[in-house]
């Protein structure tokens, strides 16, 4: 029913426009903008804009020992820090040609998998409340503060633990703590049920991710995607199973693919992984018993150490991807010179630069968080 | 310049109505509205670090701050509390200043973790700056690296209880010691550094205005001051037509 005056008028047409999303944005994880150019809520352009919360890692490492570096290293990447101390410890231990003691790597593999656990609990969380559903968002930061409490008690902090020192681990496990383990884990297993039909089954989210922010395999090859977001494209490529570090050989696990590739693929194969992480927890806790044995090999002075020269690179399998140190030393003191290999800087930069183009507003934000993108961790 | 635009000179206040109160209710008043502030506050959490990670578990079930009355808010003109979240890094400390002079008075600022403290962590990086209440007034800080969700609460308990007094009044400070706030931001940014807002008549207005409001750093303030200019929407509709159609800019036709 049109009114009585109604006349057709014609409209100029609309034009572009910029908009900034960014750096304090809740559809932004954390501390980073994003600049985009719009046609309508079309997107035509994005450009990201980092270096907000960049502190100067690789410089800061030059100048502490050896041993003092371990207590920034977690810090790269605040979400899921393990990965970064456990990766930087490997790369020091392979200079100095360190034997490791078995209890302390399965310790280790435990630690990762329940880092791992707790990552992508937080992801889901805030990649559903950018769908507007933040009941996920409550439940997700609800379940992973039960990872932090078995942090806390097995190394004395909630997020940054630096449990980890080249040679071994700091202390062995509390009594009891491997039972409270299982506790939390079938727990855990028990709520993905509860997830699956808050989040994963509801059409209100399936809808909104199905499609979006989709890229094929040579796509994600040639721009450098690893981790969860390259196995949503269909390739079952992970640092643990192809390239084993600790005990990852002896465990039983299977690598979780999809093929679609969009934000959807990404996140289901993000869910299959939970349940994998478990899986690993429970062999680990099912073989901790029966490995003895010191957690700790002894190393020098760590005041006065001074590490052979040489480089090592050293990767792991991080929640966002693969996570790498490259590590010189020329026989000093101090690292001659450190670099991180971060998943989060092909993600969060040349990836979503690239998945925005012709996508459209509202989904912006969900492709930054179905890419898992770190930004302490781009920045460093 | 016509007569209305005339301002008082340096160190004037305006005049303030300071008539004597004779309601005698007017103290139960004030603790009344006290009250009611301190326990109905819209926090802003720039998560300018890492601490930012430990606000989601504060804000949500498990610790739950909105049983304080505390809530997050998206923009800085609705929000009453400010929450710097760890290191502040040169290029968003700008972005700090700006979102904390656009707040609205009474505004409080917490800083949490011990890199707004003393530079933490990063003591020796070239890249953070290392004391936040160089650059603007803070009403609590948070230490910890990084401090635990009930730090956050004891700490957001501490400024209610603070609001509740009447103390918690930092915020009168970055108007009657403008001068050596800007001077530390002019250390950072360079001399040419100014803010869209204009604190020095904001002083004026509340009549807060001190021996610190004006001095040689504002001096600066005026000589670099570049007019702000009005944007303005351009629309040269029958050049963006002509470009739809693929004309080129250039080619101005007629569109029907
Ligand atoms: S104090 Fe620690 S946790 Fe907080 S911002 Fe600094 S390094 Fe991060």
């Amino acid at each position: 029913m049109r009114p009585e005056n109604y006349e057709a008028q014609r409209q100029p047409p609309s034009h572009e426009y910029e908009l900034n999303i960014g750096p304090n944005h809740p559809g932004i994880e954390g501390n980073y903008a994003f600049k985009l150019r719009l046609h309508g809520d079309t997107v035509l352009e994005g450009k990201a804009d980092a270096g907000y919360l960049h502190r100067g890692f690789e410089k800061l490492m030059e100048g502490r020992l050896w041993i003092q570096n371990l207590a920034i290293t977690p810090r790269i990447c605040v979400p899921d820090p393990v990965p970064m101390e456990v990766s930087y410890v490997l790369a020091v231990e392979e200079l100095c040609g360190l034997e490791v003691p078995e209890r302390a790597q399965w310790l280790r593999v435990l630690q990762l998998e329940l880092s791992r656990i707790a990552a992508h609990l937080f992801t889901f969380g805030g990649h559903a409340a950018t769908t507007g559903m933040y009941s996920t968002m409550f439940w997700g930061m609800a379940d992973r503060d039960l990872v932090l409490d078995l942090f806390e008690e097995l190394t004395g902090g909630r997020v940054y633990h630096i449990y980890n020192i080249p040679g071994g681990v700091r202390r062995d496990i509390p009594d009891g703590f491997l039972d409270r383990v299982k506790r939390t884990l079938d727990y855990l297993e028990s709520r993905l049920p509860d997830y699956d039909n808050l989040l994963f089954t509801n059409q209100v989210f399936v809808q909104r991710a199905k499609g979006v922010g989709t890229m094929s395999r040579e796509q994600a090859l040639e721009w450098g995607v690893t981790g969860p977001n390259l196995r949503a494209t269909g390739l079952k490529f992970d640092v643990r199973r192809d390239d084993p570090y600790l005990v990852y050989e002896d465990l039983e696990f299977e690598i979780p693919s999809e093929e679609a590739g969009d934000a959807w693929a990404r996140t289901l194969v993000r869910r299959k992984e939970l349940v994998e992480s478990i899986r690993i927890a429970r062999q680990v806790v099912a073989a901790l018993p029966k490995i003895r044995g010191t957690i700790r090999c002894p190393i020098p002075n760590p005041l006065a150490w001074s590490v052979p020269a040489g480089s090592a690179y050293t990767r792991v399998e991080s929640s966002k991807g693969e996570l790498a140190w490259y590590v010189v030393s020329n026989g000093g003191e101090r690292p001659y010179r450190t670099h991180v290999r971060g998943p989060s800087q092909m993600h969060a930069v040349q990836v979503l630069e690239k998945l925005s183009v012709g996508a459209r507003l509202e989904d912006i934000a969900q492709t930054m968080f179905s890419l898992d993108a770190c930004p302490p961790e781009v920045d460093r | 310049m016509t007569e209305v635009t005339k301002t008082p000179a340096a160190g004037d206040a305006l005049p303030v109505k300071t008539g004597k109160r004779t309601n005698p209710l007017a103290n139960v008043f004030d603790e009344l509205v006290r009250f009611a502030q301190s326990r109905s506050l819209f926090m802003l959490h720039y998560c300018t670090g890492c601490g930012a990670i430990e606000l989601p578990p504060a804000m949500t079930s498990r610790f739950d701050m909105e049983r304080l009355g505390i809530q997050p808010m998206v923009s800085p003109r609705q929000a009453d509390i400010l929450l710097v979240t760890g290191y502040v890094s040169v290029k968003t400390l700008k972005r700090v200043i700006l979102t904390y002079e656009q707040m609205n008075s009474p505004k409080y600022v917490i800083g949490i973790c011990s890199c707004t403290v003393n530079g933490g962590m990063y003591w020796q990086s070239y890249a953070t700056a290392k004391k936040l209440n160089d650059y603007m007034p803070v009403d609590i800080y948070i230490a910890g690296c990084m401090p635990r969700p009930e730090a956050v609460i004891a700490g957001l308990r501490g400024l209610i209880e603070d609001i509740r007094r009447g103390t918690a009044d930092t915020w009168k400070d970055y108007y009657r010691r403008y001068d050596h706030y800007l001077g530390n931001q002019q250390r950072l940014f360079g001399e040419d550094w100014q803010t869209p807002t204009d604190v020095i008549a904001e002083a004026r207005h509340y009549g807060l205005f001190g021996p610190g409001t004006l001095g040689e750093r504002t001096a600066l303030l005026e000589r670099h001051q570049k007019p702000l200019e009005a944007l303005e929407m351009k629309l040269d509709i029958p050049e963006l037509m002509a470009r739809r159609s693929g004309l080129g800019s250039k080619g101005r036709t007629e569109v029907k």
